[in-house]
């Protein structure tokens, strides 16, 4: 049996009656799905298609309108849950924001790292043995007593990833935390990602309208007007050329070239995403 | 005929404290009227700094900015009436949105000029039509547009002064790619009627390739390269040198040529990379 | 521009001033002031200024930067010696010139009343403002105070909102300049015009700021809640603070110069206040 740490079962969301009448249908229609433990998912969509809202209800930030979240096999839809229960999905389900400059709240960071644990009452010398390994994992440890308004924009994420590492967390959403950055930042914070997932083994759910971001995930979620539009490995998902265009979002490039290629008779898979195997591929096809 | 130009313009911060930053060092460059240039170069080379000086907001500490031939900074010029001519659009624009309506705040700027009530409202009903808004939006209030709606908006603000220099930013910063294209090519569609300059700072490549009659590539505070799209993508590993994306599709065709296919390297979108491959395949797929 | 103030003028350091516990200094500074108004006579003020003197040297911060903190009190510090050295009667005449008359006594108070000040503001500084973080201020604060939250007042919470404050102080002071020139991009003009016409042109400034400080602020308040924070119960703290034996030997000092200062007052003659 596969060990799923989020199931979503039926999960609808509609905005609380608001004025505003484009709020009013739901954000979320009846979404199923599974997340692997130790997986790393990307979830795709275009603005406003209700990507967001899945990050927040798997964090207790929103509650359903109706379904189910099971957590480790823990329904946290469950209105029996005590405060602490609350603390304790916040905790195992850590979440990075787009904004790098509003989640961070001390002015050093090593104390901003070290504000989760104390939330949570840990022991002081463990914090300061988490914190250093936090700073260390996400290579921040040379900064530790800087200000965060002295860091560039993916340094700033780093440091809020490690104020989450410094939790334990189990899983830890990246609520499109790279869309504000420069491709600098972006790289830096993709490869820490990267770094979580494969040496932690923490379960990354990384929401993004990037394509070349989702290369690198395990499996591609496409959600598009509150449902889930494409599922699959990302060979699978950016094959589907024509479904991707439509629900407004790019593939890469040498997909698409190769997808040209094959309309015009070339014998070539659709399912090419590097330009190196690309290249190797087609190097082959033409000597 | 150039528009603006730059003469051997260097800009320092905080100079003479222990603190100082050479921003830009002498940089000569020279916009031609009509054309849309893109600005590209990744963050810290000076490009930011660039943007300012062109309408007056910093004066180079040497060297000088000829608008029309004449120092926008000389004794007795009025720099308000430059920045009416040379407009410029910050990064995340909608954050200057203040008005009560989007009409109203459009209108800002025309207002500040003193442009007559009739004038206003004709440049206030053209420009949403190139950056894409409907006429309801006008009696909306700004906060109540989603967020591409609110940066189109912002946009359009400056577009209604009519710069003969219209400077923008990274005006499709974390935009998903639908948002991008409707932004981009509202600026382009702005730019083709209305024949003034165009300036974008950008760090996509591939965006500005696409748009851009030429490209001004930048690193360290001083140009590095410029010329049209196709001179500057002549020689990819340059700008992968200082660390620049090149589009994925460049990099494919480097790719290629590394195995041995004598393909050409400066492309950078699919539809010309297809042709060269159909090229030197000679037709042999078709068998 | 704006970027250029430094607030909260913090100077890294490992001195020793910059060693002891937060908390010590708060309870140091309090009885340094209380030192420099037990001061009656001119030999107590030359000790003070000598004391003074010897923590600026012990904290290692330059004379330049203290100078630098004084300067914007030139105006305040002239205006009390010239006030006390005019207007302060007495009876031993010095000058005399027109309507004009010094008095010794007022001299004297001149005197007096600058040490007074020029002390308080530099003695300060070093054993606090210059010498601490904001963050070790604020946790010193909220460790002193912490027994008044049994009386329910909300001490934790007050730190956590000087915490924030310090924390935005930057982003804020950087956001009003990018939205000054975005406006000014457009025409916005702040410095000419009547008053009402100024006050007017920074509607286009404050709005947005109001608006993007709301939204940070619930940014903020979502991230934290995701941070798991609940207020100040059963929160714990990284940095522990220990009273070492420095702490207790600055106690010493001070208590030592105080009582310097007393019997200073009581056995050296000349004028006293």
């Amino acid at each position: 049996m596969t060990d799923y740490l989020i199931s979503v079962k039926d999960l609808s969301f509609t905005y609380p009656e608001s004025e505003d009448a484009h709020r009013e249908h739901p954000v979320l229609n009846h979404i199923s799905l599974d997340i692997e433990r130790g997986s790393f998912v990307c979830i795709l969509g275009h603005n406003g298609s209700g990507k967001s809202t899945l990050a927040k209800l798997l964090n207790m930030i929103l509650t359903p309108t109706s379904g189910q979240i099971l957590i480790d096999g823990k329904d946290i839809t469950d209105p029996q849950m005590t405060e602490e229960d609350i603390f304790e999905v916040r905790r195992s389900i850590g979440l990075v924001f787009q904004n790098p400059d509003n989640q961070l709240v001390a002015t050093v960071v090593e104390e901003d790292v070290a504000f989760g644990p104390e939330n949570l009452g840990i022991p002081p010398a463990e914090i300061r043995e988490r914190v250093d390994n936090a700073l260390r994992a996400v290579g921040m440890t040379e900064y530790a007593g800087h200000s965060p308004h002295q860091l560039s924009g993916g340094q700033k994420q780093r440091v809020a990833i490690a104020g989450l590492i410094a939790m334990l967390p189990k899983c830890i959403i990246f609520d499109e935390s790279t869309a504000m950055l420069d491709p600098q930042g972006r790289k830096e914070v993709m490869n820490t990602i990267g770094m979580l997932n494969r040496e932690k083994g923490i379960t990354v759910l990384h929401i993004t309208h990037n394509m070349d971001e989702a290369v690198a995930a395990d499996r591609v979620i496409v959600i598009n007007e509150g449902e889930i539009y494409l599922d699959g490995t990302p060979r699978q998902v950016f094959s589907e050329i024509d479904k991707l265009n439509a629900a407004g979002l790019d593939v890469p490039q040498v997909t698409a070239l190769f997808a040209e290629l094959r309309q015009c008779g070339f014998g070539l898979p659709a399912d090419i995403l590097s330009e190196e195997e690309g290249a190797e591929l087609l190097a082959s096809a033409l000597t | 005929m150039n528009k603006l130009e730059l003469k051997n313009v260097s800009y320092t911060y905080s100079a003479g404290t222990p603190f100082c930053k050479k921003a830009l060092d002498s940089v000569s460059l020279s916009f031609e009227k009509g054309q849309i240039i893109g600005l590209i170069g990744h963050t810290g080379c000076g490009k930011s700094t660039l943007v300012q000086l062109l309408n007056g907001l910093l004066t180079p500490d040497e060297g000088a900015v000829l608008l029309d031939g004449q120092d926008i900074n000389r004794k007795g010029g009025d720099l308000r009436s430059v920045r009416f001519r040379v407009g410029l659009v910050f990064q995340y624009p909608e954050y200057q949105l203040f008005e009560e309506t989007v009409y109203a705040d459009i209108a800002y700027g025309p207002k500040n000029m003193g442009l007559s009530k009739e004038e206003t409202d004709r440049r206030v009903r053209e420009t949403v039509q190139f950056v894409g808004l409907s006429e309801d939006c006008l009696s909306m209030s700004p906060f109540d547009l989603s967020g591409g709606q609110k940066r189109r908006a912002a946009v359009a603000g400056i577009m209604a002064m009519e710069p003969e220099v219209l400077v923008l930013d990274e005006p499709a910063a974390g935009l998903d790619p639908i948002g991008r294209e409707e932004i981009l090519g509202g600026i382009f569609s702005y730019q083709r009627k209305k024949k003034s300059t165009v300036i974008i700072v950008s760090h996509s490549m591939e965006d500005m390739a696409r748009y851009s009659d030429r490209l001004v590539v930048m690193n360290r505070g001083r140009v590095l390269m410029q010329g049209s799209c196709r001179e500057v993508f002549s020689r990819p590993e340059r700008l992968t040198e200082i660390g620049l994306d090149i589009p994925q599709i460049t990099r494919f065709m480097l790719a290629l040529r590394k195995r041995g296919i004598d393909v050409r390297t400066d492309i950078f979108t699919v539809e010309e990379a297809k042709d060269e491959i159909i090229r030197v395949s000679g037709g042999r797929h078709r068998a | 521009m704006l970027k250029d103030i430094t607030l909260g003028q913090f100077f890294p350091g490992k001195s020793i001033l910059h060693r002891l516990d937060p908390r010590m200094k708060i309870v140091l500074s309090i009885l340094y002031i209380v030192v420099i108004f037990l001061c009656k006579n001119l030999a107590a003020f030359a000790f003070i200024t000598l004391f003074t003197a010897a923590m600026v040297v012990l904290s290692g911060i330059s004379l330049r930067t203290i100078l630098k903190g004084i300067k914007p009190l030139i105006f305040i510090l002239a205006f009390t010696a010239i006030y006390n050295l005019f207007f302060y009667g007495g009876d031993r005449l010095l000058v005399k010139l027109g309507f004009i008359e010094i008095y010794y006594e007022g001299a004297m108070y001149a005197v007096a009343m600058v040490v007074r000040i020029v002390c308080l503001l530099v003695g300060s500084s070093v054993l606090l403002t210059y010498t601490t973080s904001p963050i070790m201020l604020t946790d010193g604060l909220e460790r002193l105070l912490s027994p008044l939250s049994k009386l329910k007042l909300p001490v934790h919470e007050f730190s956590m909102m000087m915490t924030i404050a310090l924390r935005f102080i930057p982003t804020l002071i950087e956001e009003t300049d990018k939205i000054m020139n975005a406006q000014k991009a457009r025409g916005s003009d702040f410095s000419s015009g009547s008053l009402v016409r100024r006050a007017k042109a920074l509607i286009p400034i404050l709005i947005p700021l109001f608006i993007s400080s709301f939204r940070r602020a619930g940014d903020l308040a979502v991230a934290m809640e995701c941070r798991c924070y609940r207020g100040g119960n059963g929160r714990t703290k990284m940095t522990q603070l220990h009273l070492s034996f420095r702490d207790f030997a600055m106690l010493f000092v001070i208590l030592l110069c105080g009582a310097a200062v007393l019997l200073i007052n009581r056995f050296v003659p000349g004028f006293s206040l």
